[in-house]
């Protein structure tokens, strides 16, 4: 067990010192923030003064109704009096002011209106305008019928409760914000099982390529090899899970609350609490993921022992990449149907189950039995791979030269 | 480094074969080499050498017959006494030299302040000590092979296994190495090594086996080997005709630099030849029974186990003979 605590440790401290993995762990969170904060910034820098504008409001009744709305939604408004659009049209060609509004008669009847502005108001922005100028004149036109709030859910285009009979199993549609934290969770499982996997292949060519292998090879059992290269790589894949994990939890309490200030419309806290996975589901996603890389590493480590090339490992890969994606294409039917035929027995197979289970799962309810079954299948195919490749491994790491044909590998399996 | 002694010897080889596909790499191999005993592998490319060394370390499982190293089967418990220097020397290049060694000796069973401190102690000795925080890609192959060379010796091996640790190295450095396997032998290691360079193999060895093609050809005590070929051949100064040196007991004659040099067949009695010359009225200043070198041994018994040309085997293209291998 001492060589497994060497080359775990080496792989560990080897990959963390190195620059990919400063560059890796910090691009990803660094990139979904500047996707959250892009727009904003992009939005405060420009529109201070485009976003300052003038009404000028030839009927009288409707600038007390448009202008709160406007202020609401991040415009700066400025009352304007009849025969001042001579001026106004100064102050913008000036830069003070981002534009004005005429609300003319046709504003009461038709909810027409005008803007006037060194450029348009942008699509979001005149869809604000557009709608305030509709829902005040609306409002105006049903005199006091019903409150605001009433007004405003009518016009915003009323509502749907479904209600769901037990043991129907519907999944959930698109959209949904439990979709959207399923679908996640299945494509960073996706991605982080095969990025680590693939680093496992790397590791095992670089030895076989850069000749170390047999110096190995006589102070270490491959088996314990194999366990300490897959330990290793896995242990830098938690850490930047982790990383990940704690940047998100940074990101939801404290940028969060920032931003619901800032920018209210962009984000919906409710719907990103209701994405969140639970701690079953979390705690499920971890074996999932750790199965899952065990059992990608093995094959992927063998395969690195079996090639001499890069050439070679890319397309050795194609078979083993496949595997991978099979799941991803189940995965809208599975969602769809959680508890079809078809889901329950793809989820139990092991090279699929880290990805459907975790899919079905996390859209319908599966019973625990079968959540346990798959979780032991898994496992049981990650030792039953992981012996098969042990023995690929040992023979392999010591062959140069052209990739072993299906038969010689059967032959290396059976006499290491 | 008196940790396990054994009866004898240190590595054993019995009836050992091992083939890749349909060729033969090693046949019917027996080797014995005592404890304490420097002993040099000697044969030419393709012969066998690095397989044969490769199956003592148990990297290689032998299709028939038996290897025991330090009285067990070769395997990973036995090799953590042992230092194996391969053929093919790689390093980790991103890994800083001092981290590279002391992760050597970890996996040999080293706790790791003790690699740190032997590591930083061989580098100093061979002029590394400014290298042991640059990674190994950036230096030298000769300084890499140095690097190897410590990481095979860190653990204080009982049994050293070195699978051609001369090659590529200036003479300078090839002394250093030198220097320290002398120092394991003087403090009783038992060194089994390879070379195709007949030089080191005669200043170093005390016992040597020769395998050309697969098979061996000749095993035993260096002096003694040498005692006893000597009857094989003469060095001869003479004036006159030189049709006397010409008998059945002569197999070649080859003109060399301060004389003749005549190569008996098996058994020959060189008097007769002397007796012939005399008769034949030759002045002869000179007529002595030569201690061949190594390397005229082996080209001998080489070319007694079938053809001389065979000796490249497996290269076609190679020059006849030993000539192209020695060094």
């Amino acid at each position: 067990m001492g060589g497994v605590k060497a080359i775990l440790r080496r792989e560990y401290v080897e990959r963390v010192k190195s620059k990919w993995f400063l560059f890796g762990t910090l691009i990803v969170p660094l990139f979904f923030l500047g996707l959250m904060l892009v727009p904003w910034l992009f939005a405060s820098g420009r529109e201070k003064t485009s976003r300052t504008i003038a009404l000028v409001d030839e009927t009288g009744v409707l600038h007390g109704r448009v202008a709160p709305r406007l202020e609401e939604a991040g415009f700066t408004v400025r009352l304007a009096g009849h025969g001042t659009e001579e001026s106004l049209r100064a102050q913008v060609l000036a830069g003070e002011l981002g534009g004005y509004l005429v609300l003319g008669p046709e504003a009461l009847s038709h909810g027409q209106v005008t803007f006037v502005g060194p450029q348009g108001p942008g699509l979001v922005g005149g869809m604000t305008i557009r709608s305030a100028v509709a829902q005040s004149a609306l409002e105006v036109r049903l005199g006091d019928e019903g409150t605001r709030e009433e007004l405003e859910a009518l016009l915003a285009g009323g509502a749907m409760d479904v209600r769901l009979l037990q043991d129907v199993g519907g999944g959930p549609t698109e959209g949904d914000p439990q979709f959207m934290g399923v679908f996640v969770g299945t494509m960073l499982l996706y991605m982080v099982i095969l990025l680590y996997a693939v680093a496992v292949m790397r590791a095992t060519m670089e030895e076989k390529t850069g000749r170390i292998a047999e110096i190995l090879i006589c102070s270490v059992r491959p088996g314990d090899l194999l366990l300490g290269k897959i330990l290793g790589v896995g242990s830098v894949g938690l850490t930047q899970l982790a990383v990940w994990v704690a940047f998100g939890i940074l990101l939801l309490t404290l940028g969060l609350p920032a931003l619901l200030t800032l920018r209210p419309e962009l984000v919906d806290p409710t719907f990103i609490a209701a994405a969140l996975p639970g701690l079953g589901q979390a705690t499920l996603f971890v074996a999932l993921f750790l199965g899952g890389y065990f059992l990608y590493a093995a094959v992927y480590a063998g395969m690195g022992a079996m090639c001499s090339t890069e050439e070679e490992a890319q397309q050795a890969q194609f078979p083993v990449v496949l595997l991978l994606v099979l799941p991803v294409l189940f995965l809208m039917p599975v969602m769809e149907a959680p508890n079809s035929t078809m889901a329950v027995v793809a989820s139990f197979v092991p090279f699929f189950a880290p990805i459907l289970m975790y899919a079905r799962v996390g859209t319908g309810e599966v019973p625990l039995w079968q959540v346990l079954a798959a979780l032991a299948l898994l496992y049981l195919a990650v030792l039953a791979v992981a012996w098969v490749a042990g023995r690929i491994y040992r023979v392999g790491m010591l062959m140069q030269g052209k990739r072993p044909t299906l038969p010689e590998l059967w032959r290396w399996v059976r006499e290491a | 480094m008196n940790g396990s002694r054994t009866n004898g010897a240190a590595i054993q080889l019995e009836g050992v074969t091992k083939r890749f596909g349909g060729h033969t790499a090693v046949s019917l191999l027996d080797l014995e080499v005592p404890e304490g005993a420097i002993y040099g592998l000697l044969g030419p490319n393709g012969s066998g050498k690095t397989t044969t060394l490769r199956m003592v370390m148990g990297i290689l499982i032998p299709d028939e017959g038996r290897v025991r190293l330090l009285g067990g089967p070769a395997g990973v418990r036995q090799n953590r006494l042992v230092g194996y220097l391969p053929e093919e020397r790689g390093v980790y290049r991103k890994m800083k030299v001092l981290d590279l060694l002391v992760f050597l000796g970890e996996i040999r069973g080293m706790p790791r302040g003790d690699a740190r401190a032997k590591a930083g102690d061989w580098l100093e000795r061979l002029g590394l000590e400014e290298w042991a925080e640059k990674r190994t890609q950036d230096l030298s192959r000769g300084m890499q092979q140095k690097v190897q060379f410590i990481g095979t010796i860190l653990h204080d091996p009982v049994v050293l296994v070195l699978d051609e640790p001369f090659s590529g190295l200036d003479p300078i450095n090839q002394e250093v190495l030198e220097g320290i396997v002398r120092e394991f032998h003087a403090r009783g290691a038992t060194i089994l090594f390879s070379t195709h360079l007949m030089d080191h193999a005669e200043r170093l060895c005390e016992r040597v086996c020769l395998i050309s093609r697969s098979r061996k050809v000749l095993d035993g005590d260096l002096r003694e080997l040498k005692k006893r070929e000597r009857r094989g051949l003469v060095a001869v100064e003479f004036q006159g005709d030189d049709g006397w040196l010409r008998g059945p007991e002569v197999r070649e004659v080859r003109v060399s630099g301060d004389g003749v040099h005549l190569f008996l067949t098996d058994g020959a009695d060189h008097q007769a030849i002397l007796r012939r010359g005399v008769e034949a009225g030759a002045r002869i200043d000179r007529f002595e029974l030569v201690e061949p070198r190594l390397h005229e041994i082996f080209v001998r018994h080489a070319g007694a186990l079938g053809d001389v040309d065979g000796l490249g085997v497996g290269e076609p293209g190679r020059a006849k003979g030993g000539t192209s291998w020695e060094g």
